[in-house]
């Protein structure tokens, strides 16, 4: 089979983007970190006799106020974060993937009304809808992965959506209907692979924000209280008095937020060195 | 009044309707006891009885629907677990200081964000461009609690300058002197906000404004040898706010999440504060009634900026003729 141009430049061109590189390296230790905590740390549980320790050779990110070791900690938050965003993902990929390819594909009343639904979906304040939902049915870590997924598809549906309508007015859509091919297999086939690439994108964005509606939840006191997320350890520092309180133990807060923050920015460079090896036009 | 903005303000009117069967059918859709839910088991069973029959849980589900709508267009959410006054009462208390948190950051969002993403697209891959994406790109993908943490290590504790949290020091005060005091308290808050709402500006304005240069018109302005400055403002600038404020519109929506945490930090007395409250109050009638609350505010900020846009578009003000 021959490759298509636009295959043949990707890899060399994504490999040309710094960030993009330094995103994906990022991405992939998160991932390998979250998969073998066990095997990295201990499960941080009890309390320990050293209480707010500085970072040191023993403790590289210090301890919390029960003496526990805040390193640990965020090796088994990583677990969390990378489970709750591949959660968030599948379902906003099985929603919104769908959603957007029918109101793309279909011009009539059933396109109409889908897309609607996402422009409604999109304005809604889904921070504060997601919170009413944990709190009634219970904050376990499996509860919240699904309904911060439940709410992630719009932004997936709009990108596939607009991908679809440019796509379904191309010729070989046209002559795969003329071929008399089934509406679904020209859809999840013939559009959807070639669409994958903006789709992709719009995925690391959710795996992104996911882990920070995640994290919000848990310092507003609606994660797993049995679970260590990045989230939770903020919210026991705040809660301990670890921001304006003396003695003031800053590690505590500050290294679990800089985790939060590279596994969003190490998603967001990798979505966008992605979306630049697609489009080279649009690097100039 | 244009076709455009009717389908807007009928998708606004759907919207609503969609956050309210949301709110209803999550309490009744859940396995738990609806009736415990909905109902403060705290209370004595008449009362408890009578509140039953108020929010129709002995009737069928549709029939509870309709009740409930009548309730919600009387301005009636139930009553709040935790103080026993009615959940309307709560929440406006509350609305105030939230849009007075939203205005100022949305104010200065604009005010900073246009300028600098029209400087940088003008001087596209400069020094001056490169730096104002760097901080861009960090500030979009900011946890506010970590923001809102610095900010108060630095200012509230090793300089302490500025106040910690609430909205004024109690008792307040009168006149000028309350004023000052709120502002005070307003800054580290206002701030937080505005980093990643003023980035989000500076991105859609930097990128409308690039792909208007592009434009012939823009050429032909320049070719006729009128002054660039002139041509940036008159001519590209108001084709390149219309993304912008669209953009704005969609903000609102993630801007109040981020007000949740925001106001949760600094204790400010707002929507978002109560949110957090009744989360660990399992105050389930207020919460309900926020988010109604904050959907509605969504919509209304919708509504004023599509009146925006189809004032900076004749197209959408013209088109589609009389409706």
């Amino acid at each position: 089979m021959k490759r298509s141009p636009s295959k043949r430049g990707f890899v060399p061109a994504f490999k040309k983007n710094k960030l993009g590189m330094v995103g994906l390296v990022g991405v992939a230790l998160f991932i390998m970190v979250g998969l073998a905590a066990p095997l990295l740390a201990a499960y941080p549980k009890g309390y320990g006799t050293e209480l707010y320790m500085k970072p040191s050779l023993l403790h590289p990110f210090g301890t919390d106020g029960l003496g526990l070791d805040i390193l640990s900690q965020i090796i088994w938050g990583a677990r969390t974060s990378i489970y709750v965003s591949f959660v968030a993902v599948l379902l906003a990929f099985a929603i919104g993937v769908p959603a957007g390819l029918v109101s793309g594909y279909f011009k009539g009343w059933a396109g109409g009304v889908i897309d609607t639904l996402i422009d409604v979906f999109l304005t809604l304040p889904i921070l504060p809808l997601i919170i009413v939902i944990a709190a009634v049915i219970g904050s376990s870590i499996g509860n919240v992965a699904v309904v911060i997924g439940l709410f992630s598809w719009p932004s997936l549906a709009r990108v596939t959506r607009n991908a679809t309508l440019r796509v379904s007015e191309m010729q070989f859509v046209e002559a795969a209907r003329c071929l008399g091919i089934k509406k679904r297999a020209i859809l999840f086939k013939h559009i959807l692979i070639v669409i994958i690439g903006p789709i992709l994108v719009n995925l690391t964005l959710v795996m992104a924000t996911s882990v920070l509606s995640e994290a919000g939840l848990s310092f507003l006191g609606l994660g797993d209280p049995t679970t260590w997320s990045w989230g939770t350890i903020i919210k026991k520092a705040w809660d301990a008095g670890a921001v304006i309180d003396t003695p003031n133990p800053w590690w505590w807060w500050f290294s679990p937020s800089m985790a939060i923050i590279l596994y969003v920015v190490c998603f967001n460079s990798l979505g966008n060195a992605i979306n630049d090896a697609l489009n080279p036009k649009s690097r100039d | 009044m244009g076709k455009y903005l009717v389908r807007r303000l009928l998708k606004s009117l759907l919207t609503v309707f969609i956050s309210i069967t949301l709110t209803f059918l999550i309490i009744r859709l859940m396995p738990a006891d609806p009736v415990s839910l909905m109902v403060d088991p705290k209370l004595s069973p008449e009362v408890q009885a009578e509140m039953r029959r108020g929010f129709g849980l002995d009737k069928p589900v549709p029939v509870q629907f309709v009740i409930y709508i009548g309730n919600l267009l009387k301005g009636d959410l139930g009553l709040s677990f935790k103080t026993r006054e009615p959940v309307t009462t709560v929440l406006m208390q509350r609305l105030p200081w939230t849009l007075l948190l939203m205005f100022t950051t949305l104010v200065s969002s604009l005010a900073v964000g246009i300028p600098v993403g029209i400087a940088a697209a003008k001087r596209r891959n400069s020094h001056f461009d490169r730096i104002v994406n760097v901080i861009v790109t960090l500030s979009i993908s900011i946890f506010i609690p970590f923001i809102s943490f610095a900010f108060l290590y630095v200012f509230g504790y090793l300089l302490g300058i500025l106040p910690t949290g609430g909205a004024y020091t109690p008792p307040p005060g009168h006149g000028f002197a309350y004023f000052l005091d709120v502002a005070r308290h307003a800054v580290l808050p206002t701030l937080t906000l505005f980093l990643g709402n003023c980035a989000t500006i500076i991105l859609y304005s930097r990128n409308s404004m690039l792909d208007v240069l592009k434009e012939d018109y823009i050429r032909t302005a320049a070719a006729k040898g009128w002054d660039d400055r002139y041509v940036t403002r008159v001519h590209a600038l108001k084709n390149a706010l219309i993304p912008t404020v669209t953009i704005t519109g969609l903000m609102m929506g993630s801007m109040i999440g981020g007000a949740i945490m925001t106001e949760t930090i600094y204790a400010w007395p707002g929507v978002g504060r109560l949110i957090y409250d009744s989360v660990n109050a399992m105050d389930y009638p207020v919460l309900q009634g926020a988010f109604l609350l904050l959907s509605v505010t969504v919509v209304v900020m919708n509504i004023l900026t599509d009146l925006v846009v189809s004032k900076l578009d004749p197209r959408i003000r013209l088109g589609g003729g009389k409706a």
